[in-house]
């Protein structure tokens, strides 16, 4: 193997985590090793978070660097981050509490990772404190892609099992199984106040619990309001609810200045279709506002520089992003035989990386003004408007396949060989 | 989009199969590829699987065999896998027994049919015959499957993200004006499905091969449609009239008669030695 295995990091339900230093570069590694149970075949979660996370280069998702696939176990090969945010939380925070401007700096990111996955098509499905890693450099990456999936148009059946109970959508706790990107929001949300209070926002023991806990919150919706949702998602079961009243975010988190408040707000929308898209919270005052008129800082030592707000993604990111065009991805050719090419990573896995017009543009968000953002809300609030957008994305799809068949031929050779 | 691309094969894939370059005819190849299907979707509805989960199963089987050749999978097994892992890729993961007993009777019940033809005083009634719940029979053949699946992940590099045709259909019938006709509905449909059968999932992308569908329908129910330069509804949907009439040719060719021959020798192939056997009797090596 090109990794020399350090100490052990973690153990989850089906892998384990090491440190590891690699023998060509000397770079510092995480090998989740993934053991091949002959009762299931390969998991899943490891197919899921294979074939997806080798897709999503982006400085605030943790890079997957290469796969390497032996007779008895997986193992993936990720970039090193010192700590998730829950031990980051409970080392740097005031009783877990972090100061306004970390919190504004990796919610942004949180997002910034979050749309990211979206606008690729990939729903996380299971955000929280746990697999949100910061490295030393203070940057978030969304990690643990082993409940994602891709979704498409149209909207498919999904699971229900998803997302750790904490952070899990008030839609999808009711029995939701064709949620899309919004209960990933609902898991931000839940995590910028966790940010801002040190602790969880509902914290229930079961489904049932945790869904009065959200209600306790935010208020049980109005009889109408239920009604909605039921019709947008027939599979869901609307049973009757004690009446609370909807609680100011501000009562529940008296630290948080009026913006972030707002954006709390906008993410923690009972009925997801009212729910902020990343995209959009990107553009909320909260981030684009200037800083001065935040009044936050009360339990800032004097003096003290603020983290870097919103200028992430990290500058030297798009150097990642500048592969050249490939219009067409072939098979990878491999040799018979597991053992005799163990070696397999994105770079020869025929990824292809399609210059996304969104990557790459380290201050594009700079420049957002409140008019901008306001507009976008707007759009956000029109769910048949995000439809369309929907039914355009899949004819642009359409077309971007067009394309890659007009140019193919010529580009096979490169997978197979190299690397082995 | 990255995401949202759909790889296919390269031109040099397409050229020269690996079956191709060990000696199988391009013919063979075809039906051999079209029974492997036929066998993923009965497994499929016996085992009540949801439809995506099967088509995406054809897919990545016909992906499979322009990375690696019959002579060292069989399409039995790699039908198998797929449909084992297009089962979890779908969030309706299957069991391993139950995949496997119901393998074993459509290859049971294929061999049986097919000894009726052969020879006239065989029994007529088929009796399936189960496997020993411990023996070595299932222990072998789930070994193959975690095998399969695992070869299909590894040789494909994990790129096992596939597009369905149908909400294209549907959208593409809408712009046509043609959702009335349902008999078009319908055949169109099932052109779709029948495609599955061949290579062109692989080879095409979504729009050309709905586009054929239509083509196919239209012609066989005399629907018209504007098809002469400059104004062809194909033009509509990026589709090139070359491509969409080589997918016609592709699903056609399913529906060519096949002689006893022919029928017998791809029931008798589905495993990787009947193919180095019928490989090692009819290709004169040099």
């Amino acid at each position: 193997m090109n990794y020399i295995q350090l100490e052990k990091l973690g153990e989850g339900t089906y892998a384990t985590v090491y440190k590891g230093r690699s023998r060509t570069t000397n770079e510092i590694v995480a090998l989740k090793e993934i053991h091949l149970d002959a009762e299931e075949g390969t998991p899943s979660t490891a197919i899921r978070e294979i074939s997806l996370m080798k897709e999503l280069k982006h400085v605030n998702i943790v890079r997957l660097h290469d796969v390497i696939h032996t007779e008895t176990k997986l193992v993936l090969i990720f970039e090193y981050c010192e700590q998730d945010l829950k031990k980051y939380m409970d080392q740097h925070g005031d009783r877990g509490a972090l100061d306004p401007n970390t919190v504004r700096s990796f919610m942004y990111q949180l997002l910034k990772g979050t749309s990211f996955c979206h606008e690729n098509r990939v729903l996380h499905r299971d955000l929280k404190p746990q697999n949100l890693l910061i490295n030393k450099k203070g940057e978030l990456k969304l990690g643990d892609f082993g409940l994602a999936r891709a979704f498409g148009v149209p909207v498919n059946t999904f699971s229900n099992e998803v997302v750790t109970l904490w952070y899990r959508a008030p839609d999808v706790l009711l029995g939701s199984r064709t949620y899309s990107t919004s209960i990933d929001v609902w898991s931000c949300g839940c995590i910028f106040a966790e940010m801002i209070s040190g602790v969880p926002l509902f914290r229930g023991r079961d489904n049932q619990d945790q869904l009065l806990h959200i209600m306790r919150i935010i208020g049980t919706p109005d009889d109408r309001a239920l009604r909605k949702l039921a019709q947008d998602s027939p599979e869901i079961t609307i049973k009757q609810y004690p009446r609370y009243p909807k609680i100011s975010f501000q009562q529940v988190l008296p630290k948080a200045s009026p913006q972030a408040i707002d954006l709390l707000e906008n993410l923690l929308q009972f009925d997801p279709s009212k729910r902020i898209s990343a995209t959009d919270a990107l553009l909320h005052p909260y981030f684009t506002g200037t800083v001065s008129t935040i009044p936050y800082g009360m339990n800032a030592p004097p003096g003290s520089m603020p983290p870097p707000p919103y200028n992430y993604p990290h500058p030297h990111a798009h150097h990642h992003q500048q592969q050249p065009q490939q219009q067409q991805q072939a098979y990878v050719h491999a040799q018979p035989g597991m053992g005799q090419q163990p070696h397999m990573g994105p770079p020869t896995m025929g990824q292809p990386n399609m210059g996304q017009p969104n990557m790459g543009q380290p201050n594009m968000y700079a420049h957002q003004d409140a008019a901008r953002y306001s507009q976008a809300a707007q759009a956000m609030a029109q769910a048949q408007a995000q439809a369309q957008a929907q039914a355009q994305a899949a004819h642009a799809q359409g077309l971007a396949q067009a394309q890659a068949q007009a140019g193919y031929g010529g580009y096979a050779p490169q997978y197979g060989q190299g690397g082995r | 989009m990255s995401a949202a691309l759909v790889p296919l094969a390269s031109l040099s894939q397409i050229e020269r199969t690996p079956s191709g370059e060990d000696g199988l005819p391009a013919d063979l190849e075809d039906d051999l590829k079209a029974f492997g299907c036929k066998l993923i979707h009965q497994a499929g509805i016996l085992l009540k699987q949801k439809q995506v989960a099967v088509a995406t199963a054809q897919i990545l089987f016909h992906r499979f065999w322009f990375v690696t050749s019959m002579k060292q999978f069989g399409i039995g097994d790699v039908g198998m896998g797929a449909l084992y892992l297009a089962s979890k890729l779908e969030e309706c993961p299957l069991r391993m027994r139950d995949l496997i007993n119901v393998y074993d009777l459509l290859l049971q019940r294929a061999t049986h049919t097919l000894a009726l033809h052969s020879s006239p005083n065989a029994n007529p009634d088929f009796k399936y015959a189960p496997m020993s719940y411990f023996g070595t029979t299932f222990y072998d053949l789930k070994d193959a499957l975690v095998v399969a699946e695992m070869q299909i992940l590894k040789r494909l590099g994990f790129n096992v993200h596939v597009v369905l045709p149908y909400g294209t259909l549907v959208n593409y019938l809408r712009v046509l004006g043609l959702t009335s006709r349902e008999d078009a509905c319908t055949r169109a449909w099932g052109y779709l499905n029948d495609a599955l059968q061949t290579p062109v999932y692989a080879l095409y992308a979504i729009p050309t091969i709905v586009s054929a569908a239509i083509l196919l329908t239209t012609r066989h129910l005399h629907i018209s449609l504007p098809s002469t330069p400059p104004n062809c509804w194909w033009d509509l949907f990026d589709a090139a009239w070359e491509d969409v009439w080589c997918v016609c040719g592709y699903i056609m060719r399913l529906y060519r008669d096949r002689d006893m021959v022919e029928r017998v020798r791809v029931v008798g192939m589905v495993g990787k030695k009947e193919v180095r056997r019928w490989l090692e009797e009819n290709v004169a090596e040099q």
